[in-house]
């Protein structure tokens, strides 16, 4: 009972070599976007590392990005310890910086 | 439903079934005042919504955690889940209106009824919330990162420590110049004097040796690090940091990137306390609802079972 009322840790944002980092360390075990309450679609733990770190932001991943609200479901199913909300916060501010449209059909 | 809207909008089906459940209710109630007159809460029609209306309030929360807590789980399925808690919830709470029938007079119900308002509506702000709060993080920390990613605080702090060294070796470039400036004067004066009074050079002194050109203790104390120069007060020399250009500057975009902080932090522990207002207003709503159940069960049991 008392777990539910338990907040997740909470981190601030990290910086563009520690997302880069925690990309690398990432086994794609896909656990944090089963426990994702915000993907609505299929999108593979590659494609969200890929995009996170550079180039064009597909669709699905943008959507995906707008949708996440940082609630950190991610964090605790993580075998690594990773953070993925942090590797989610450093892609919308890409997103905020370069509001490019998606390369891929909308 | 093609493929592309349930992408762009995976809350339509659940929206469309919320609706449509209310039209339905709505219709149900119509055909039931034109058979039926009565209006009581315990009636058939009450009861049915009542039933009808604690079945979905369990579903609502029942559902989501257990899909929450599955371990056997696909990718969107806890959005789905999510969609349908929200979408039970609000059926559930219009039932329990039509349960009611505009009759508020029993405490127990009321309060559960008035719980489960507040729940519903609670749920409803942090959805507003959860799709607005973050894009005002994203831009904080984008007021707290460089263009290149990297953690801004740490770049001011190396601008000002730039700066800082800058000035430092400024200061101390000219304060030997300084000294050499003092100390061709002392020799110019000391030649001036080995002149005889009919313009010809004297020859110097061997005891002009023993005249020392180092400063006295009160030109030492004077160049020492706690002597300052103080301009007059109307100069734009007495604004803070007009000796060190860039200070200030740097000095601003530093208390730029802290508030920055401070909001971020602010907003992040909106979204975790408003999930936790969330959870204790379920909490209540369920204790209420036993309440008002056991209060009913004491009413309902002799009227149904003992005439």
């Amino acid at each position: 009972m008392f777990k539910l009322l338990k907040p997740n840790a909470v981190i601030l944002h990290k910086t563009k070599p520690q997302v880069e980092q925690e990309i690398q360390a990432c086994i794609g075990c896909n656990e944090c976007l089963l426990a994702c309450p915000a993907l609505a679609e299929p999108i593979t733990i590659d494609t969200l590392n890929r995009e996170t770190i550079a180039g064009p932001i597909s669709a699905p991943v943008e959507r995906f990005t707008q949708a996440c609200y940082q609630c950190g479901a991610c964090v605790s199913p993580c075998p690594v310890g990773l953070h993925r909300d942090a590797m989610m916060m450093w892609l919308k501010v890409r997103q905020l910086n370069a509001p490019h449209r998606a390369q891929t059909e909308r | 439903m093609n493929a592309i809207s349930k992408k762009k909008y995976p809350w339509l089906i659940s929206l469309l079934a919320t609706l449509g459940s209310i039209i339905l209710l709505l219709t149900t109630l119509w055909i039931y005042t034109r058979i039926s007159a009565d209006r009581s809460p315990f009636g058939v029609a009450g009861l049915t919504y009542a039933i009808a209306g604690l079945f979905l309030m369990g579903l609502a929360t029942v559902a989501y955690t257990r899909s929450r807590r599955s371990r056997k789980r696909t990718v969107g399925a806890l959005n789905a889940a999510l969609h349908w808690h929200i979408s039970f919830g609000i059926i559930a709470l219009f039932l329990i209106f039509l349960h009611s029938f505009g009759n508020f007079e029993l405490v127990s119900g009321t309060y559960a009824l008035f719980g489960l308002v507040a729940l519903v509506i609670s749920g409803m702000i942090g959805r507003t919330l959860d799709r607005f709060v973050p894009r005002l993080i994203a831009r904080e920390v984008n007021t707290a990162l460089t263009e290149q990613g990297d953690d801004r605080i740490e770049s001011v702090t190396r601008t000002l420590q730039n700066i800082t060294t800058y000035h430092k070796e400024q200061i101390h470039s000219f304060q030997s110049q300084q000294d050499i400036q003092v100390v061709e004067k002392d020799m110019q004066m000391v030649a001036a004097h080995l002149v005889s009074q009919d313009g010809t050079a004297l020859p110097t002194s061997w005891d002009l040796a023993y005249i020392s050109l180092a400063e006295t203790p009160q030109e030492i104390e004077r160049d020492t690090e706690h002597y300052r120069f103080v301009p007059d007060r109307k100069s734009p020399l007495a604004e803070p940091s007009a000796l060190v250009p860039g200070l200030q500057e740097q000095m601003a975009e530093l208390q730029t990137v802290q508030r920055a902080l401070q909001r971020e932090r602010f907003y992040r522990a909106i979204i975790r306390y408003w999930r936790i207002v969330h959870i204790c207003l379920a909490l209540l709503t369920i204790g209420l609802t036993l309440w008002h159940l056991e209060y009913a069960a004491t009413i309902m049991i002799p009227i149904y079972f003992h005439q």
